[in-house]
């Protein structure tokens, strides 16, 4: 990430394109090793005894402020733009709360709540990794014998799966409760019309869950990644940190696009 | 952490308390470098070479990052119109949907998110980095020394980057918006078989120019609130390498829970 401006000319232009194109598939080669590492860590590697339970409250409860606040808002916020469009077009509101609660639970839930998980647990897990990198601490941990993988990403990675979908359920509940009250409150909407399940299919919630166990995943890997590789003092805490946000946000994106895809495929062929 | 585990099963309300009183320190704080960057700026007066390095820096930078989140954004909005699209056979208006969807409220959120990932978290860690290495130099004394070689740092510093975060800011989400509309386009002819022409038309018709200048608006104001965030997170770091890891992670989730804040702010305010 140097600063000063590279050569521009159409060679290095299309150069600097595919390397950094060849870099994102070698980035994905490794954390897809690193993935599978993972798995056998948690499998049957060695882990300190109760980290498990120590890392959920870290992952979950400690977050549990965080997602009510974020996703809160943002579903007053997207019932009060899609009533205000709908009012202007059709004027008929009835249906906004069955489809609202269908595009939470198969995308919009499982999505803001890994992206929220992301810049906080993601920066945090790289953040704690990072620093125990530069502190030598890891280097102590394999002299003894130990895999980091095993000793300290494992017991993250069962943390984020498991909380990262308790969190979802409790962010789309808030995001839903959030938004009948806007609706009710901005648009007189009756909240019975609101508070209406039946347009969530079985397939919704797959969706739902297959994207949040897939973000659950990816976001401790992609971060203990960044945090593993940081180097030299507080610069590359702070660079491995950065790193990590801006990589799990930006899987997280990618994922919801892929599986939302295979989604609609599947839509398509089973009517 | 396991201490920090007991002190909350022990005393909720004193963990709540310390929140609250942690949260108010953070507001104040960030209020104060926000009063004192306005002053700055009265007679708006800085360093130019620092400005412009620093856009160069923040925005040109970015640009990848924002084109590929707001290329696969444009494909997830695509994607969920499908759904209501094989439902209803409503091809007219997917183009409506996911511009307005992506005009008002995904484009300038998640954006934001990203560049506060990226640009946000990096500015911290760069200020941060400042002031550890300044050994046992508090920040305070720093300035200090900056100010007795008659530098004002807020000025040479802060102001800079503030002003810097917001123009990019802004810039960026012009080109997010559009690279999203046409990551739109290219999916819904691929995924759904709607003609571009027909999803260009859908969007001009039915979108007004105050869509596109609601995102825009808010885009700025995002754009102020992660520069400040940033910079207060910064210089405020202590304890070496592991504290800046630390403000690095608070400075992204400050950063993520004013968006939402913000968000809903200004989308009540705004026409």
């Amino acid at each position: 990430m140097s600063e000063d401006r590279p050569a521009t000319g159409p060679r290095q232009r299309i150069e600097r394109l595919g390397a950094a194109a060849l870099d994102g598939l070698a980035a994905t080669g490794q954390l897809a090793g690193m993935l599978g590492a993972t798995w056998r860590g948690v499998v049957r590697g060695r882990r300190p005894p109760g980290e498990v339970a120590n890392q959920m409250f870290v992952v979950g409860n400690k977050s549990l402020l965080f997602v009510a606040v974020t996703l809160g808002f943002i579903g007053m916020v997207m019932v009060y733009q899609s009533c205000l469009q709908l009012e202007r077009i059709t004027g008929d509101l009835s249906r906004i709360g069955p489809e609202f609660l269908k595009l939470l639970v198969q995308d919009f839930g499982p999505t803001i709540t890994a992206l929220m998980l992301a810049t906080r647990v993601g920066a945090g897990i790289a953040a704690e990794i990072g620093s125990m990198v530069v502190t030598e601490q890891v280097d102590a941990l394999r002299m003894s014998g130990v895999t980091p993988i095993d000793y300290l990403i494992a017991p993250r990675f069962i943390a984020c799966v498991v909380m990262g979908a308790v969190l979802t359920v409790f962010g789309v509940a808030i995001a839903y409760l959030a938004g009948g009250l806007t609706a009710w409150s901005s648009f007189d909407l009756n909240p019975r019309l609101f508070f209406d399940p039946s347009r969530v299919g079985f397939l919704d919630l797959c969706l739902g869950l297959t994207k949040t166990l897939c973000y659950g995943m990816a976001i401790p890997v992609i971060s203990g990644a960044c945090g593993l590789r940081a180097r030299g003092g507080s610069e590359g805490v702070g660079a491995a940190t950065t790193a990590a946000v801006i990589g799990s946000s930006l899987a997280v994106i990618a994922l919801d696009l892929v599986i939302s895809g295979v989604g609609l495929l599947l839509v398509g062929h089973g009517r | 952490m396991t201490g920090a585990r007991r002190a909350a099963l022990r005393s909720p309300i004193e963990t709540l308390g310390a929140t609250a009183m942690q949260v108010a320190r953070e507001a104040g704080g960030i209020t104060l470098l926000a009063g004192r960057v306005l002053r700055c700026l009265v007679p708006p007066s800085m360093d130019g070479r620092e400005l412009t390095r620093n856009m160069y820096r923040m925005g040109n930078r970015s640009v990848p990052i924002v084109a590929l989140t707001a290329f696969f954004v444009g494909g997830i909005m695509v994607i969920q119109a499908g759904m209501y699209v094989r439902q209803f056979n409503a091809t007219g208006l997917v183009g409506w949907g996911a511009g307005y969807a992506i005009f008002r409220e995904i484009g300038p959120v998640l954006i934001a998110l990203m560049f506060s990932g990226r640009v946000g978290s990096n500015n911290t860690a760069e200020l941060g980095t400042m002031t550890v290495t300044e050994g046992t130099m508090t920040v305070t004394e720093q300035l200090d020394g900056l100010r007795a070689l008659a530098i004002d740092p807020i000025r040479y510093l802060i102001v800079p980057r503030v002003v810097a975060m917001m123009v990019m800011l802004f810039i960026l989400t012009v080109v997010g918006d559009l690279v999203s509309i046409a990551g739109g386009m290219l999916f819904s002819r691929l995924l759904i078989g709607i003609d571009p022409s027909t999803f260009y038309y859908s969007l001009v018709d039915n979108l007004d120019w105050i869509d596109f200048v609601h995102g825009l608006v808010k885009s700025a104001v995002f754009g102020l609130s992660i520069a400040l965030t940033s910079c207060y997170f910064g210089v405020s770091v202590r304890g070496g390498a592991v504290g800046v890891g630390r403000a690095v992670n608070a400075a992204v989730v400050a950063a993520a829970v004013s968006i939402m804040l913000l968000d809903f702010f200004l989308t009540f305010l705004l026409p």
